[in-house]
């Protein structure tokens, strides 16, 4: 009976969103995305996530979210491995679980907007591996998810367009079911709606509200939570949330998670039964398993979770999520601006409201921190970044609510210029959205194989296209090392040299064991030279001293 | 039966006759040089002594080794192979300390070492040799000796230093003016190495096969062979690889045999020896010489035969006859033994002493290891660069030919380039496989040497590893 009681990846569209309709109860979305970026600086290795994958693929889960935000970057540049590669090896080990990944509309898992024809490519690749596409705008801005939303309708998958949710002047229950009717006119009926509560805010009252009014409106639409445990009140929202008609809610492993990421999934199964929802198709034996293997995992993440652990209530005010809170804390740091921590909150809050009040979720909480520490360090829009002239030239899309003060115009958008034009004259000329070409992919594959030398893939030159030098590095990086997400995280990130003696043991691909032994470690004043047994084979390595950097 | 036996040899061989005796009930000791110490066959000796600094010169001081044998109380001495295992001398001494010497009485290794001598038995009791001349003269006489003699029998003409032996002092002349040199530069040569200066011609064979029987003869009269061996796959005259049988087509091998049944009583062997033959193309055999010690490659020989060579030489030492006749001889399948070296073969064969930082010796049905080394073992410079022998047997050559391939395989010394990568070339070579090689294998066969040095699959990623050892964190992460 369990079968019927779960969506699987082989059903298509409308019979997933047929099955959420008929079938009574909540479902659940384990978002180690999320928990990744939110409590570990995105770096959960590949190894720990197929270690626990036969656990979540037998739990029951609606969608497992691995994919999107910042991880394709962060797999690119500190886990060196293919974001392909990790998908097909995640589809592989959760044949059962529907895989969800997360896109920034025109944005894709950047920072600024990519052509339509880069988009469309990026969402059909992935899409060989991605089931659900939640997508969101960091403007609620609709039609900058237009193009990738038709281009998952394409090949056949799950739209999951989100609204952001914040709190304060304009954030309405009237606003934002407006944007969900904008949403169903621009993408369709077919969708799941998510409510992106990207940081922890609102009270259960308030969440309650949304979706109710939201639900009034549409009666029939499918709707999905995806809320932060930053204050530690996720659980009361999410069941809020359930009680006025969402059909999914985010949550993560207890073992895992208990910082910024998703609120516990055992907990919120249990407050869901005793509120008198059931949640079809779950099973809590392999949860728990799950549970139990991520538990001994975590001490090997401790380092990357930054200066402050626990929770943080005062998200409220300054409204950054997981992620972003955790990154700004570590620059903060990086910078000797821990101890001005209130001073740097204080002045996000500050930017943020002059700012328009924007939902603080990527791209926007990039621009609004990195304004906010500027303006620490400099000077208030003394030195502006960027992307905040982009921001206010409008071409992420059109600010929500009221546009900043025009003395903040003035000073970012004159700011640096040599030609002596005014902002207004600036705003008038460059403002808006851009219509940007396409991309000349034959041009660009030519570039990237003439730099690799070789024929590239469909899936080198996708990468290549979103970034190109750190894409180029890791081709580069894999053609030298292999595929290293082989290697154990305690290898991947082990500080210091490895004692004579040590072994290092793990499965590759067809579960085939390895060692890899360290034999001697012999040290010149140039080189360093190791020794190794690998899987029995005597190799000998010499590292000249200084090389890496 | 004697009770305690000294060994007066170092590594692989000295361990191998140990065996034996502990199996005799016999207490070994081991003799060592300084510059040795640390070597396997001291561990395995029931005592040990020290004959001096070395390196090489104690394991020669006939002297020392006697007076060892006597501080202990040993009763015999097996002097294994090379060193002083044919110097007349050495059991010439020995009796005359009382010692028991585990080889053939001193005669027979002054007649059989002497080229000339040996040809000249051979010729009484009839048995074909290589056409050759008797020692030549110095001076005008020697050269018209030598020219009269290439005019008869043409080219190539091997000149050979009279108290030479396995495969040292050999030269090939292909013409007059290098016969004449190399008769020049093998008589110094000669007088360097063996002491003696003394040369003589021998007719070349176009690729011969390079043939040998196993005899064993006691004091009783007995004689007996088991069987050949081809140790045709060499280089510069150097064995690498041995096999039993020989394979020889027809009757030749029982030709041969009884050949040197009689070469063994014309010179009135005692213990075990090998005679060795020539085959041409056309299969004549020519007697080659009779090497008076056990060989390296006498285990192939014992695997096919079931026969203990040692344990026999032992017993004929202490007067017993032979434990077996020579109908309680068969032979059965295939035997092909390696002699793994510390070299770098694509570096000419240069021997690579250093540290043995792993060794995984190969098992299993059908394969023997006689090694001397072990993990964290120095491989000393100053001796053979011989690590072990691995022989293996198989019911049929193919079989053999799997079972050696699988036990190189899975044979793993690290820390030293070996002979093993090489030797996994040839194991898959068709013309090896096939049987089908003589005495120009490895010259003909360059391509042997053309191998990758092995990288495993997952070598790019230990090279990772590598790098997140020498800089203390992972660069990259």
């Amino acid at each position: 009976m369990a079968e019927r009681e779960r969506v699987s990846p082989q059903m298509r569209t409308a019979e997933i969103l047929d099955f959420l309709r008929a079938v009574p109860g909540v479902f659940l979305t384990n978002n180690e995305r999320d928990l990744s970026q939110s409590d570990y600086m995105c770096r959960i290795m590949p190894q720990t996530t197929l270690k626990v994958a036969p656990y979540r693929d037998a739990t029951g889960y609606f969608a497992f979210e691995i994919f999107g935000g910042a991880t394709v970057h962060m797999d690119l540049i500190k886990k060196q491995i293919n974001p392909f590669e990790k998908l097909r090896l995640v589809r592989k080990a959760m044949p059962n679980t529907l895989i969800q990944g997360l896109c920034r509309g025109k944005n894709l898992f950047g920072y600024r907007p990519y052509p339509d024809n880069v988009v469309e490519t990026t969402v059909r690749l992935f899409s060989q591996y991605i089931d659900v596409w939640r997508m969101y705008d960091f403007l609620n801005y609709i039609p900058n998810l237009v193009v990738a939303a038709n281009a998952v309708k394409e090949a056949g998958k799950l739209l999951m367009p989100c609204i952001c949710f914040s709190t304060g002047e304009g954030h309405t229950d009237d606003f934002y079911t407006k944007k969900v009717e904008e949403v169903l006119s621009l993408l369709g009926e077919n969708i799941i709606l998510c409510i992106k509560n990207h940081s922890a805010l609102g009270s259960p009252a308030r969440i309650a509200s949304l979706v109710s009014s939201i639900r009034k409106r549409f009666p029939e639409l499918l709707i999905a939570y995806h809320g932060h445990n930053t204050d530690g009140n996720d659980l009361a929202r999410l069941v809020a949330a359930v009680q006025e008609g969402v059909k999914i809610v985010e949550v993560s492993d207890h073992g895992f998670g208990g910082s910024y990421s998703q609120a516990p999934a055992l907990t919120a199964i249990q407050n869901l039964h005793d509120y008198g929802f059931q949640t079809p198709g779950l099973s809590v034996a392999p949860l728990l398993d799950a549970s139990d293997v991520l538990r001994r995992e975590r001490r090997l993440y401790e380092k990357f979770t930054g200066p402050f652990h626990g929770f943080d209530p005062t998200v409220k005010r300054h409204k950054l999520p997981g992620g972003a809170l955790r990154i700004a804390m570590e620059q903060a740091e990086n910078a000797g601006l821990l101890g001005r921590s209130h001073e740097l909150f204080s002045e996000l809050i500050q930017v943020r409201k002059e700012l328009g009040n924007l939902w603080v979720v990527t791209p926007g909480s990039q621009i609004l921190w990195a304004t906010a520490m500027s303006n620490v360090l400099n000077g208030r829009y003394e030195k502006p970044v960027d992307d905040l002239k982009r921001l206010l030239l409008g071409r992420y899309g059109p600010f929500p609510f009221e546009k900043p003060p025009e003395w903040i115009y003035q000073k970012v958008l004159e700011s640096g210029r040599t030609d002596g034009k005014k902002w207004n004259v600036i705003l008038a000329e460059e403002g808006g959205l851009q219509d940007l070409a396409d991309e000349d992919f034959k041009a660009r594959r030519l570039m990237l194989e003439s730099a690799l030398k070789r024929p590239a893939t469909k899936e080198e030159l996708c990468m290549y296209l979103q970034f190109p030098r750190d894409a180029l590095d890791f081709i580069k990086f894999e053609e030298r090392f292999g595929k290293t997400w082989l290697l154990p995280p305690e290898v991947w990130f082990h500080k210091g040299g490895f004692a004579d003696g040590t072994r290092i043991s793990f499965a590759d691909e067809a579960g085939k064991t390895h060692n890899i032994d360290l034999i001697s470690t012999r040290k010149t004043a140039d080189t360093v030279q190791t020794s190794l047994l690998v899987d029995y084979h005597f190799q000998t390595y010499k590292t000249k001293r200084g090389a890496q950097q | 039966m004697f009770k305690k036996l000294l060994v007066a040899n170092r590594g692989e061989i000295a361990i191998r006759i140990m065996r034996s005796a502990q199996e005799l009930g016999i207490k070994t000791v081991a003799v060592y040089e300084e510059t040795d110490k640390t070597s396997m066959h001291i561990m395995r000796a029931d005592e040990a002594v020290c004959i001096g600094s070395g390196p090489r010169r104690d394991y020669l001081n006939i002297e020392r080794i006697i007076q060892a044998a006597q501080m202990t109380q040993a009763e015999a001495i097996h002097p294994g192979y090379g060193f002083l295992a044919e110097n007349p001398a050495f059991p010439k001494q020995c009796t005359e300390a009382g010692l028991v010497f585990v080889g053939p009485p001193p005669q027979v290794i002054i007649d059989m070492g002497s080229k000339v001598i040996a040809r000249r038995v051979m010729a009484e009791a009839g048995i074909p040799s290589i056409p050759g001349t008797t020692v030549l003269p110095p001076g005008e006489e020697g050269k018209r000796l030598a020219t009269a003699f290439a005019e008869k029998h043409r080219f190539p003409i091997m000149v050979k230093a009279v108290a030479g032996g396995g495969g040292r002092g050999i030269r090939v002349a292909q013409n007059m003016s290098e016969l004449e040199r190399y008769i020049e530069v093998g008589r110094s040569e000669a007088k360097m190495a063996f002491g003696n200066g003394d040369v003589y011609l021998e007719k070349g064979l176009t690729n011969p096969r390079h043939i040998e029987v196993q005899v064993l003869a006691d004091g009783h009269g007995n004689v007996i062979h088991l069987g050949t061996r081809n140790c045709s796959i060499q280089r510069r005259h150097q064995k690498m690889i041995e096999i039993a049988p020989a394979f020889l087509p027809g009757d030749l091998s029982d030709r041969i045999c009884e050949t040197a049944v009689r070469a063994a009583r014309a010179c009135n062997y005692l213990s075990a020896g090998t005679v060795e033959f020539l085959l041409d193309q056309d299969d004549n055999y020519y007697f080659l010489e009779v090497n008076t010690r056990i060989q390296v490659e006498h285990t192939v020989t014992e695997v096919i035969t079931g026969i203990d060579i040692v344990r026999e030489q032992l017993l004929v030492a202490a007067g017993s006859t032979l434990s077996v006749t020579q109908e309680d001889v068969t032979f059965r399948g295939a035997a092909i033994e390696l002699r793994i070296t510390a070299e770098d073969p694509k570096s000419n064969f240069m021997p690579n002493p250093g540290m043995i930082e792993i060794y995984q010796s190969p098992g299993g049905h059908g394969t023997r290891m006689d090694g001397a080394v072990y993990q964290g073992y120095e491989i000393p410079r100053f001796y053979d660069s011989m690590l072990c022998k691995l022989t293996v047997y198989g019911f049929t050559w193919k079989e053999a030919v799997d079972r050696l391939r699988r036990s190189l395989d899975s044979f793993l010394i690290a820390g030293v380039k070996t002979t093993i990568p090489y030797y996994k070339q040839i194991v898959t070579d068709p013309d090896f496989i096939n049987m089908d090689f003589d005495t120009s294998y490895i010259e003909t066969h360059p391509k042997l040497l053309d191998y990758q040095e092995e990288v495993p699959p997952l070598g790019k990623l230990a090279s990772l590893v590598a790098e997140i050892n020498a800089c203390g964190y992972n660069p990259y992460s």
